[in-house]
């Protein structure tokens, strides 16, 4: 099975330990020094960056989450000056609460390299052509597909989000071989062409690379029988880099995690206490070689397992389970991600609705696909006339489609008493 | 072949390495880099076991050679190259390379063949075979100094600023022969101001600063690396600002 870059990805797992603890030492003395959040956080737990001298001393650092990168927004959280930060990059969809990355020219470098390195493990090479169908207006990790593939010599064809029919049109014409797009919008091409009649025997597509939300097992066999490719899941965070953390191999059988720049940990998502193997927890990252915007074991949120034995591929790269679920409130609907802050602010500026809120999914396949949101309006509105209501959910219904990026279901509801929560 | 872990080392009370934690491996040219002061100088005399206050753990090949002497180490293969009193300026630059092999206990012939070996690499040394070391300038005490160490047949070379005080041409010829010496397989752990040319040279590199290791990559990565750019590569150096 084809590998990128052997030397790491094939390395014992003493000698990577020794160089997962060389390189930690040097991000932990940078945070310190560089980045005043880190010393700060340091000094208050009567830490000193000498005290971790191993990755078990790592423990005693504590976590790093996304309120805190909220909190030191904009540039709290730089290691570097401004001015050797080449890339800034902000999630959409958190608007409210920001945060933005930074990312040197090195940190660019090593995030193509990781997207090269999983492209490379499932068999794409400099014949291929890839049809990359993210969302590039949406998803900033799009580009990186490009930027991978191209480094190891692959065509890309940036179809975005053009409809399944020109996706099909192009698919045939350029004859892809690779589609690299959210599961979901797989599935809608693959029911556009089962409308259609087209015979995936005329297509040269061999291989799908799916990534930016969850998606169970039943999809991919559902994908690869009726397709007839082979579909690979890939993994990313976006307050490090998305995509690019981990990928899957040939083997199919978890993905493999780049420990030689990220070193993973396991936590109970309640109590923060280390899981050892093969447990299931939320997963905790530290960044190895990160220069701009080092993170100290942060919390993902993404709920999975790891398993350090290798793998029938030959890597030694630890993996782990693919994301079904999350620790936190956040949810993700064809691909995008809904914050519950989010939803929150837009209630928050329209009168006598809110705060309290339900939100449920509903499913295709066993993935969301449409979000329904029941918002709890004042007694006035519920007895207003069905014209006012009506009028009401529409600006509501604009408004968050305009915040989170998907057309949401609007359902006013009886506000309860005394609650204030959601669901 | 070499692995550093935790290494802290004290002048009296002083701490002047703080866990340094670094490897280099059979082939490699590695460069320490740092200001002066940083702690770099003590690192090789950690190594070559000629600093006697440290703490941690000293690998080589694999082997813990905590509490060994400098001349266990030197027959092991580790040899540093101070960056003062690097020659012994009464003895000839025959008596002198002799003396690398001193541990080695070599015959005659076998002897003669080494000799033969460093004054290809330095013919400047078989010119000046019978001349007091005292005698050289400072470009050719540094090749003796280097051709000594050869002598002591090093798996691994540790020059200590190699470059220092000497013009510029002569400079390049003693980075001509490190380039030339790494072809050959010598290992070399080099700590250099010339922070430019030891990278240039370097498969990889770590940056020290006050006793810690702060930055590590390979030589090209820190050569384009904005901050040791600005600290250690001198007035041709603008930021995007500057220019």
């Amino acid at each position: 099975m084809p590998i990128l870059n052997p030397t790491i990805e094939t390395l014992d797992r003493k000698a990577l330990l020794e160089l997962q603890n060389e390189r930690l030492q040097i991000v932990v003395n940078q945070a310190y020094s560089n980045v005043d959040f880190y010393r700060r956080r340091f000094d208050e737990a009567g830490l000193s960056p000498d005290d971790i001298k191993s990755l078990e001393d790592l423990k005693r650092i504590p976590f790093t989450s996304r309120k805190d990168l909220m909190e030191n927004y904009p540039y709290g959280m730089f290691a570097v000056p401004l001015r050797d930060v080449v890339r800034l990059q902000f999630p959409l969809g958190l608007y409210g609460n920001p945060i933005v990355i930074g990312y040197t020219r090195k940190d660019l470098e090593i995030w193509r390299d990781l997207v090269a390195r999983i492209m490379a493990g499932i068999g794409i090479t400099e014949h291929d052509i890839i049809q990359v169908a993210f969302n590039y207006g949406l998803f900033q990790g799009a580009i990186r597909f490009n930027q991978g593939a191209e480094s190891i010599g692959a065509a890309v064809v940036p179809a975005s989000i053009a409809p399944a029919e020109v996706q099909l049109r192009i698919m045939k014409d350029f004859r892809s071989t690779v589609l690299a797009s959210t599961p979901s919008f797989a599935l809608h091409i693959l029911e556009v062409m089962q409308k259609k009649g087209i015979d995936p025997q005329t297509l040269s597509l061999k291989i799908g690379l799916f990534g930016a939300e969850p998606w169970p097992e039943e999809v991919r066999r559902f994908i690869e029988t009726n397709w007839g490719i082979k579909a690979y899941d890939i993994y990313g965070v976006m307050e490090l880099v998305e995509p690019g953390v981990a990928g899957e191999c040939m083997a199919q059988d978890g993905l493999h995690i780049f420990e030689d720049h990220f070193f993973p940990e396991i936590v109970d998502p309640a109590s923060g206490k280390p899981l050892g193997p093969d447990r299931p927890g939320e997963l905790v990252l530290t960044t190895l070689t990160t220069s701009a915007y080092p993170l100290l074991r942060y919390r993902t949120s993404d709920v999975t397992a790891l398993h350090p034995e290798p793998c029938s591929c030959g890597r030694t790269l630890a993996r782990m389970d693919r994301v079904l679920t999350r620790s936190d409130q956040m949810t993700t609907v064809r691909g995008i991600n809904v914050f519950p802050e989010k939803i929150q602010e837009v209630l928050a500026s329209f009168a006598g609705v809110g705060p309290g809120y339900t939100t449920s999914v509903s499913q295709k396949k066993g993935m969301n696909d449409q979000l329904k949101i029941g918002i709890e309006a004042s007694p006035e509105i519920m007895s207003a006339t069905e014209e006012r209501r009506g009028a009401l959910r529409d600006a509501l219904h604009l408004a968050l489609r305009r915040a989170i990026g998907l057309r949401v279901e609007v359902e006013l509801t009886k506000r309860v008493q005394g609650a204030g929560g959601r669901v | 072949m070499l692995k550093l872990k935790n290494i802290d080392a004290f002048f009296g009370k002083i701490q002047v390495l703080r866990r340094v934690t670094l490897h280099v491996e059979a082939g490699e040219v590695v460069s320490l880099i740092g200001a002066n002061g940083a702690g770099k100088t003590t690192l090789l005399n950690v190594i070559s076991g000629m600093h006697p206050s440290w703490e941690g753990s000293r690998l080589f090949n694999e082997v813990e050679t905590r509490g060994w002497r400098p001349e266990k180490l030197v027959a092991h293969g580790i040899v540093q190259i101070p960056e003062t009193e690097k020659v012994f300026t009464p003895l000839s630059v025959l008596e002198n390379l002799e003396l690398g092999a001193y541990l080695r206990r070599l015959g005659r012939t076998v002897l003669q063949e080494e000799l033969e070996k460093v004054f290809a690499v330095f013919p400047v040394l078989r010119e000046r075979e019978n001349q007091p070391a005292g005698t050289l300038s400072g470009g050719e005490r540094q090749m003796l100094a280097l051709g000594k160490a050869l002598m002591a047949q090093p798996r691994l070379i540790m020059p200590d600023e190699p470059s220092l005080g000497l013009a510029p041409t002569i400079v390049a010829e003693i980075f001509r022969i490190l380039r030339s010496l790494h072809e050959k397989g010598t290992t070399i752990l080099l700590v250099e101001q010339n922070a430019k040319e030891a990278l240039r040279i370097s498969t990889r590199a770590y940056v020290l600063d006050t006793g810690r290791v702060i930055l590590t990559g390979t030589g090209a990565d820190l050569l384009n690396n904005e901050e040791v750019k600005r600290a250690f590569l001198g007035k041709d150096y603008q930021g995007k600002w500057e220019r």
